[in-house]
């Protein structure tokens, strides 16, 4: 693609981009996001090169390789448009069968098409499937659409006008009052209205500023920045070059946690493109500002998250946070104005600038505005990414876009907000999912992990997870952190194990509430807080570990036996088989029987049982 | 009354043991009867008793009378600690006519019931401090007690932060200190140190006005680059020998003016030390490969993360020498690269087999069974978290996500992911083993 000129000059070029396509061309999106890929979509992508080839239809089919979905479930995804065919669990086998009858002929290839659960119906189009309808795909509509390595794929649909309208018609002030208006709250985790950030950095004195973009996606169990990364960078780059124009800023980073290489690469791609078209680095089109990012790779630390530990990672030091009494908005990197937003805070900043702050506030609640991206993950029928307005109910994620809890079992909670958030029970289910009414409910919103559990997923052993997860995390600088998770780890462990006593539930609310009002950053002031919220919702479940020495869910190994019913029994002996310790005793057609001296609670013999007759108490 | 008696042997001195049941503080956790059942065996031991409160009026009338009785020379209370009732037994003692140091006491509560929760482990462990009290008793001689002059000074040897602290207070205290430091100047290690622990305090700021104090102070003479070699005499009256090293000044006349500094033709200026050499283990083609990766982030010490992802990249590790290489290009010190390396997990400090198995222990990969998965993995690999098998082939890890929650549980093996259930470990690592 040739250089743009200037702020004018991009319409032009988008109409040159256009005239060159062909508008009735076919065009198969191979989804090579990372669920799909692990599901084997390079292969696909590889046998329709293949066959295209082979066909010579080169030229009536334009082949893509776009980012992440959001099914993931359903991977490898492959979609057809101009008629938006929806094609799931596509294998490397039926790849020519497509290529003859949808892309070369109109018709559709039925075994493949999702099937409604419900009602068993076969469903063609992509936006008629339920996991899809029941969204509101701003930001990661364009995912499914777009090559994430062309910038001409972005620049044809409309990509980058927002920047050319702020550039035009906007000024500095102008541009953080609308993002002020428009309602817009921090994605990250904590909230914090975007609008009002940029104003202090504005505020700040100084002439050098720094722009932040937080792509350290550390929450196990979240994953959207990473999808709109690798399937959309360029959204997310404008949004910087747009906040960087209003905040006066000349230096940009991105901080990418090291296990998303894919991200890493698409965006350093995207930077090049970028530079080369002449939206970034000297004279942005064609004005006289100037902005450059860089491109920053994490070390794996979760503290890295946190803002002042990242930009002590980006000075190349490791990557423990300070006390915030002096904000980072007027002393941040290097001791610098700095400006840190994550991913889809950024992605979000061009589509208010495009549409308008009072187009933004009509989506959402009161006090939450736009959409906000889930990972909808764990027990449910349909994982994936999920993008709804705020306010829409945890029952309608759950059963309308997630369809209800996978083998029928019963649901259990829902845990959002990664780490520092919390559980939330069946009894909130209808709650309207934004900031305010998640932290009402001991939660947060967090980055936008949610993860479904079932009756089979106990929640101390939970608690624990997380704790461990949090005292391994931990940098160590402060002691309420350090010490305090470890102390609670100890004593989950112990009713984990059977050694539970009536006094560990009240130590555990007397340590959390230490931890939560002395530690030094987020990270451990709200570290307590998935213990307190099942310990709010699931009393019961603690009480039958110290109590009872019992787990309900069957999950703690030291108050667990496994035992095989003697009725149920076809002694096909597929457990014997499985079992690594050698526990299971029984002769082919007989009752087998487990040795309880032996049994290592591994759950192969669970799993490997088709007859229902391993049972867990 | 007491509550057992028991005689033992008659010959040599003839000593009296008492255990104490103190309530229940010591008789809840050792069994006292035994352990004078026990003493009473001890050479030496005449007889030995329990009695619930030996401190009390009754308790130590029992000793008065048993020293009259059956005439005592020593006596051993086992009890509380010495600092307690000492002198209540030394009195009590005197007062049956035995000089009252031949008393020894026997702490067996601080030191023993009250720190130990096993009866039998606790009552053996007094029974051995018992024997020692009664082995020490019978070495015993009488003392008198008589007064001798004090000299009110002190000697504090060493000029650190402590040293100095110390002579400041006891001179503030109105006592002469001789305060004697080997250096040329005091302060010590503090004075190297740029912050101290736990307030990163500034170290000169706290240590500075100390020195000048401990310098001016009447009380204080200072005496540097001076050495104790010997030391005599005892408590009050010690006599102490300081050699002071050769200043070739004479210090009564000199007035400070620098002059013999200025002129002296062979002045030891103190130079910073050259950078250490290169470290030994790396060959010329390492250094060639570090080189070129500083070279393309930039010799700049903010770059120190990235240019460690690129060298644990092209080794599968961080080796010791190449962090060393690594700091002392970029001039950063060798404790802050380690620091680094050590805080972020994408480094290991260990090589690492040629596969390396990426289990993710993610909320969604944990509530769908991530650690059956690893387990699994564990025993088929037979080796732990953060292992390498012994043939290098293997290393297993643990990461907290890997950002393909739909589809966990998620194991990745060389870059490749594969969402693995419960029992398909096998299928995912076979492949390639068998080559």
């Amino acid at each position: 693609m040739r250089r743009i000129r200037d702020i004018a000059d991009l319409s032009k070029v988008r109409e040159e981009i256009l005239a060159a396509r062909d508008p009735d061309i076919r065009t198969v999106a191979v989804c090579c996001g990372t669920g799909c890929l692990a599901c084997g979509s390079a292969d696909v992508l590889e046998a329709f090169r293949r066959e295209i080839a082979s066909r010579d239809a080169a030229r009536t089919v334009r082949l893509i390789a776009t980012g992440c979905h959001g099914f993931c479930e359903r991977g490898p995804l492959v979609v057809v448009r101009p008629a938006g065919v929806f094609y799931q669990r596509v294998g490397p086998e039926d790849v020519a069968e497509i290529v003859e009858t949808s892309i070369l002929g109109d018709g559709i290839v039925e075994r493949l098409l999702y099937v409604d659960p419900t009602t068993g119906e076969r469903i063609p189009r992509e936006d008629d499937v339920p996991f899809y309808k029941h969204q509101m795909r701003l930001i990661l509509g364009s995912n499914g659409s777009i090559d994430p390595t062309s910038i001409e794929d972005y620049i044809a649909i409309g990509g980058y006008g927002a920047l050319a309208k702020a550039l035009s018609t906007m000024t500095s002030d102008e541009i953080v009052d609308e993002i002020t208006r428009s309602g817009l709250r921090g994605r990250g985790g904590g909230g914090f209205p975007t609008g009002k950030k940029w104003r202090s950095c504005l505020a700040a004195p100084g002439d050098v500023r720094y722009l932040i973009c937080n792509a350290d996606e550390g929450d196990p169990g979240a994953y959207m920045d990473r999808s709109i990364l690798e399937g959309n960078p360029h959204s997310v780059l404008e949004g910087m070059i747009i906040g960087a124009y209003a905040l006066g800023v000349r230096e940009g980073y991105i901080y990418v946690r090291e296990e998303y290489p894919l991200a890493v690469r698409h965006f350093t791609k995207a930077l090049t493109d970028a530079r080369e078209a002449g939206l970034l680095g000297e004279g942005v089109l064609g004005t006289d500002f100037s902005f450059d990012v860089s491109v920053e790779r994490g070390g794996g630390a979760f503290v890295c998250g946190e803002s002042t530990a990242l930009m002590a990672s980006i000075e190349g030091r490791a990557g423990e946070p300070r006390p915030k009494h002096i904000h980072t908005v007027e002393s941040g990197l290097r001791g610098r104005p700095t400006v840190l937003n994550n991913v889809e805070t950024w992605a979000n900043v061009p589509l208010i600038i495009e549409k308008g702050a009072d187009w933004y506030r009509g989506i959402g609640t009161e006090g939450s505005k736009g959409t906000k991206i889930f990972s909808l993950v764990g027990k449910v029928v349909n994982t994936g990414l999920v993008e709804i307005p705020m306010g829409v109910t945890l029952r309608d994620i759950v059963y309308d876009i997630g369809g209800g809890i996978r083998n029928g079992k019963r649901f259990k909670a829902v845990q959002t907000g990664g780490p520092s958030g919390g559980c939330v029970p069946e009894s909130l289910l209808d709650l309207p999912v934004d900031f305010d009414r998640l932290t009402e409910a001991g939660s947060m919103m967090g980055s936008g992990g949610m993860i479904v559990m079932d009756e089979d997923n106990c929640m101390v052993d939970l608690a624990r997870y997380f704790v461990g997860f949090l005292k391994n995390e931990s940098c160590g600088k402060c002691t309420p952190c350090r010490e305090g998770l470890r102390q609670m780890y100890d004593i989950l462990t112990d009713i984990c194990e059977g050694r539970g006593e009536e006094r560990h539930v009240e130590l555990l609310e007397y340590l959390a509430w230490g931890i939560q009002e002395t530690s030094l950053c987020q990270l451990g002031a709200t570290a307590p807080n998935p213990v307190l919220t099942t310990l709010r919702y699931f009393r019961d479940e603690y009480r039958a570990h110290i109590e009872d020495k019992r787990c309900p869910a069957g999950v703690c190994k030291a108050l667990i036996t496994y035992s095989i019913v003697p009725d149920s029994c076809t002694g096909c002996g597929a457990c014997k088989k499985k079992c690594p310790a050698d526990a299971i005793s029984g002769v082919p057609k007989g009752v087998h029987v487990i040795d309880q001296e032996k049994c290592v609670k591994c759950g192969a013999c669970l799993t490997a049982c088709k007859f229902d007759a391993v049972v867990v108490e | 009354m007491p509550d057992d008696n028991v005689t033992g042997g008659t010959h040599g001195p003839r000593i009296g043991v008492y255990v104490c049941h103190c309530g229940i503080n010591i008789a809840y956790t050792v069994d006292v009867r035994r352990v004078a059942e026990v003493a009473s065996s001890f050479p030496g031991v005449v007889v030995a008793k329990t009695y619930p409160y030996m401190c009390s009026e009754p308790g130590q009338s029992l000793i008065k009378t048993d020293i009259r009785e059956h005439g005592l020379t020593t006596v051993v209370v086992a009890a509380c600690s010495p600092r307690m009732h000492e002198p209540t037994f030394r009195a009590a003692v005197a007062d049956a006519g035995i000089n009252p140091y031949l008393f020894e006491m026997v702490n067996i509560r601080e030191q023993c019931s009250w720190i130990h929760e096993h009866t039998e482990a606790a009552t053996e462990k007094a029974i051995d401090l018992v024997r020692a009290g009664v082995a020490r008793a019978a070495l015993l001689a009488p003392l008198t007690e008589r007064e001798v002059d004090v000299i009110p000074a002190a000697l504090v040897i060493g000029g650190g932060i402590a040293g100095i602290q110390a002579a400041l207070d006891i001179a503030d205290a109105g006592f002469k200190v001789h305060l004697v430091e080997k250096e040329p100047t005091i302060g010590g290690h503090m004075a190297q140190l740029d912050k101290t622990f736990p307030t990163l305090d500034c170290s000169a700021c706290i240590l500075t006005p100390k020195m000048v104090d401990a310098g001016r102070h009447p009380n204080i003479d200072l005496m540097t680059y001076s050495r104790v070699t010997d030391v005599a005499g005892y408590v009050g009256n010690f006599k102490v020998t300081v050699t002071k090293k050769a200043r070739y000044v004479d210090l009564d006349k000199c007035t400070n003016c620098g002059l013999c500094y200025e002129n002296c033709p062979i002045r030891n200026v103190p130079q910073l030390r050259e950078p250490s050499g290169i470290p030994s283990g790396l060959t010329d083609d390492d250094r060639k490969k570090l080189d070129e990766i500083i070279a393309a982030r930039g010799e700049d010490e903010e770059e120190l993360i990235q240019i460690l992802q690129d060298v644990n990249n092209e080794y599968n590790y961080l080796p010791a020498d190449a962090l060393k290489y690594v700091g002392l290009r970029l001039g950063v010190p060798p404790a802050t690269v380690y620091h680094v390396a050590s805080f972020y997990t994408a480094f290991s400090l260990e090589p690492r087999g040629r596969r390396i198995v990426k289990v993710c222990v993610g909320t969604a990969c944990h509530a769908r069974g991530a650690m059956k998965v690893l387990e699994e993995l564990e025993r088929t690999l037979g080796i732990g978290p953060g292992e390498t098998t012994e043939d290098m082939e293997y290393t297993l890890l643990t990461v907290n996500c890997l950002g393909c929650c739909a589809l966990g549980p998620v194991v990745v093996v060389d870059d490749e992911y594969h969402s693995v259930l419960p029992g398909g470990v096998e299928a995912i690592l076979a492949p390639k083993r068998e080559e």
